[in-house]
């Protein structure tokens, strides 16, 4: 591993491209020994054809459907063409709404990142003793479950007794007393993505610690006697390193950002929701089960999976041709 | 190389955890046998009258020996959610127990059985009160049994109002004054002489009809927003400047987080508005000197219109056995069942019924929300409690704000 300073994947693509290709003469054995992976992958994929295929069909033929109520009790749809898709697309809202996730969601991935790297760059500098406490708690923020951080937020931010607003009155920072948490939009979102950041940030220092350790010291050591200092390292040696786990990190981030639901809809809650503090998971929420308009409400969900896999694909060739060119 | 690995760690951790979520909401309700009925009752029932479920069910069992009932109780937040995956599904329950403003969209899309032809099997029908019939009744059917009703009163401290020398008011102005004089006597910033969530649109819309507006009207087959009006509009004023005098509660807030009888309970406030129920939970400390009235309205002597909130039982047409499922309904709201509910302070559904009690005087002048099938679409979307937070915290101007919301009610009730 540490012998070649190439990248891995040019190595590999180097490889196959000098390997003689030999023809073998057809023999049943043959076909079926070069079968065998297939017939391990197939039952995996099986199951998920099953379990995400079905699903997915009935999403597709629901956004072409009007089902509303009235088609839901009837078990019977009525086909509209694109008429769900169009009336979703002129629709202001969704407009208003994706511009509003799309900042939210690089807000949330980008917080989530830097913070979640720095972190995991703390653990490798600490002691032993420190390391360990830093990690139980963090993995001790990782193990609760969104609907109890909620009410933990909930009740740290509470506009009558809230220790937020006690907090900040005793440190000074200004009369918090009786400070209302959720009176604007900004601020709404804003107290979502610290909940959002917080709870990611485990996962991130878990995952990019884990990769720091593999990172070679002896490249780390040259670099330095080279005179590089510690940005340089990092920029230069560890983030090409490093790479394959930001992108995978990444993209997952920005997958679960964007079609976020739990957090902003219980921690906003229900009765603060409106239109101008609407995110995708909760704009589809609405306008589907609370309209009861399910047609139309599949029609959002195909836009967003298509949004979120732009968005991904963008990001990761991004990255892929970072990695070519180097 | 390594690090490919880490990262494909990662994938499956993550993946693992996205099943582990996805797998955990394959719960759904039981379908129900023939010898069996599924009713879907409120929380309320269980932390009110668990005694009356208990003894309608012995009874039940004892007029159809063999028969079980099954009593799931569910929230109001999510039960119709809840209900429409078991439309979808096909296993819906008996009986349900309807919000009397959920009523109105169910029964538009066909999902209850029509009870028009057994209305006179149920007791005290005749004298059922109006306005939760209409909220069961759609193009002349009857869809739902009026369940009970419950009106919203003023829950006081007598032992603070007594320190100012004050009574029950007897007009808004009367209550205003008072209001300032707890406030005088009360040092403490986060006491409310009344308090009001910003956004208890229930309390609010009063005030709107208190001055002679309304929500919405109909007429030539179309629904018209008009909180426009001037008397809406002077009704909404009226309700900034009493907020503002008597309540220290979040402007943006809402009237079940926290609950304003938690607040009273803690000492921060002389008086909550709300079901009269809210005596119930006022706290040991003040049982002995808490007293309730109606709350008056801006003209001396009359009572402020308050929002007459009930609920209804209704058979959805999935029920495997619909006969079962009336049975158990009119055991539930017979005589003697509706006089238990009016002892722990609710409303009976029929007027021969009635009492005297506080509630039941507040009911006497009452609103409605408007019969449309998709009002519930506008309480659910906070059109009412966005323009109240709107209008109290300044960002908008009254008229701003109920033009806005007008249109808004006008666009959504008009939806095909």
């Amino acid at each position: 591993m540490s012998s070649s300073p190439v990248p891995s994947g040019t190595a590999f693509a180097a490889e196959a491209s000098l390997r003689p290709r030999r023809r073998r003469p057809f023999s049943l054995a043959g076909a079926l020994r070069g079968s065998v992976p297939y017939w391990l992958i197939l039952p995996v994929v099986g199951t998920i054809a099953a379990i995400l295929g079905y699903p997915l069909y009935w999403l597709v033929k629901l956004s072409f459907q009007r089902y509303g109520l009235f088609e839901l009790i009837q078990h019977k749809g009525v086909g509209v063409g694109w008429a769900n898709f169009r009336s979703v697309l002129h629709d202001s809202i969704f407009w208003d709404t994706l511009v509003r996730t799309v900042i939210f969601t690089v807000a949330n991935v980008g917080l989530t990142m830097v913070l979640g790297t720095l972190i995991a760059l703390l653990l490798v500098q600490v002691s032993s003793v420190v390391r360990v406490l830093l990690t139980a708690g963090l993995v001790l923020v990782w193990s609760m479950p969104p609907v109890v951080a909620v009410q933990v937020w909930l009740w740290m931010t509470n506009y009558e007794n809230g220790v937020l607003n006690y907090i900040l009155t005793k440190l000074r920072f200004g009369n918090y007393f009786q400070h209302d948490w959720y009176a604007s939009t900004f601020s709404q979102l804003g107290l979502v993505t610290a909940l959002i950041v917080w709870g990611a940030i485990p996962f991130v220092v878990v995952t990019v610690y884990a990769g720091l350790a593999q990172v070679p010291q002896e490249l780390v050591e040259a670099a330095e006697i080279d005179g590089a200092r510690p940005w340089r390292v990092f920029k230069d040696v560890t983030m090409p390193i490093l790479k394959p786990i930001f992108l995978i990190l990444t993209s997952l981030s920005i997958i679960w950002d964007f079609g976020v639901f739990t957090q902003p809809f219980l921690l906003i809650g229900q009765s603060r929701i409106d239109t101008s503090n609407y995110l995708m998971g909760i704009y589809l929420f609405e306008k589907g089960y609370f309209e009861s308009d399910f047609g139309r409400g599949a029609a959002i969900s195909i836009l967003m999976l298509l949004i979120v896999a732009i968005l991904s694909v963008v990001y990761v060739r991004r990255m892929v041709r970072i990695e070519a060119v180097e | 190389m390594k690090a490919r690995i880490v990262a494909s760690l990662a994938l499956v951790a993550a993946l693992t955890v996205a099943v582990s979520t996805a797998t955990a909401r394959t719960d759904g309700p039981a379908r129900s046998s023939a010898s069996k009925i599924t009713v879907w009752l409120q929380v309320d029932a269980q932390t009110g009258w668990p005694d009356l479920v208990a003894s309608t069910n012995q009874a039940f069992q004892q007029a159809h020996p063999g028969a079980n009932v099954d009593v799931q109780y569910q929230t109001w937040g999510d039960h119709l959610g809840k209900f429409d995956a078991t439309l979808a599904g096909g296993s819906t329950p008996d009986v349900i127990e309807m919000g009397n403003t959920e009523m109105t969209k169910y029964m538009a899309a066909g999902a209850f059985a029509s009870l028009s032809a057994d209305r006179s099997s149920f007791a005290n029908s005749k004298n059922w009160l109006a306005g939760l019939t209409a909220s069961a009744s759609y193009n002349g059917k009857l869809y739902g049994v009026p369940y009970y009703a419950g009106s919203r009163v003023v829950t006081y401290r007598t032992d603070l109002y007594k320190k100012v020398h004050a009574k029950a008011p007897k007009s808004l102005a009367q209550f205003t004054g008072i209001a300032k004089k707890l406030r005088a006597r009360n040092g403490k910033k986060s006491f409310s002489p009344v308090y009001i969530a910003g956004t208890d649109w229930y309390f609010a819309m009063s005030f709107v009809y208190d001055y002679g507006g309304t929500i919405a009207t109909f007429s030539h087959g179309k629904w018209h927003g008009a909180l426009t009006s001037s008397k809406a509009r002077a009704g909404l004023a009226a309700y900034q400047r009493f907020f503002g005098t008597a309540s220290r509660a979040s402007k943006t807030g809402t009237e079940d987080r926290p609950q304003p009888y938690d607040v009273y309970a803690q000492g921060q406030a002389a008086s909550i508005v709300g079901p009269a129920w809210f005596s119930c939970c006022v706290g040991a400390k003040y049982k002995g000197v808490t007293g309730q009235f109606v709350m008056p309205g801006h003209k001396a002597g009359q009572s402020m219109p308050g929002f007459l909130g009930g609920s209804d039982l209704a058979v959805p047409n999935g029920s495997n056995d619909k006969a079962l499922a009336k049975d158990w309904i009119r055991i539930f709201t017979n005589t003697a069942s509706e006089r238990t509910l009016q002892a722990k302070g609710n409303i009976p559904n029929a007027t021969n019924l009635l009492g005297n009690s506080v509630n039941e005087r507040a009911a006497k002048r009452s609103w409605f929300v408007p019969t449309a099938k998709h009002w519930v679409d506008v309480e659910n979307g906070n059109v009412l409690r966005t323009m109240l937070a709107r209008i109290l915290t300044g960002k908008d101007s009254i008229k701003e704000a109920t033009s806005s919301a007008s249109d808004n009610i006008s666009l959504t009730l008009n939806r095909p």
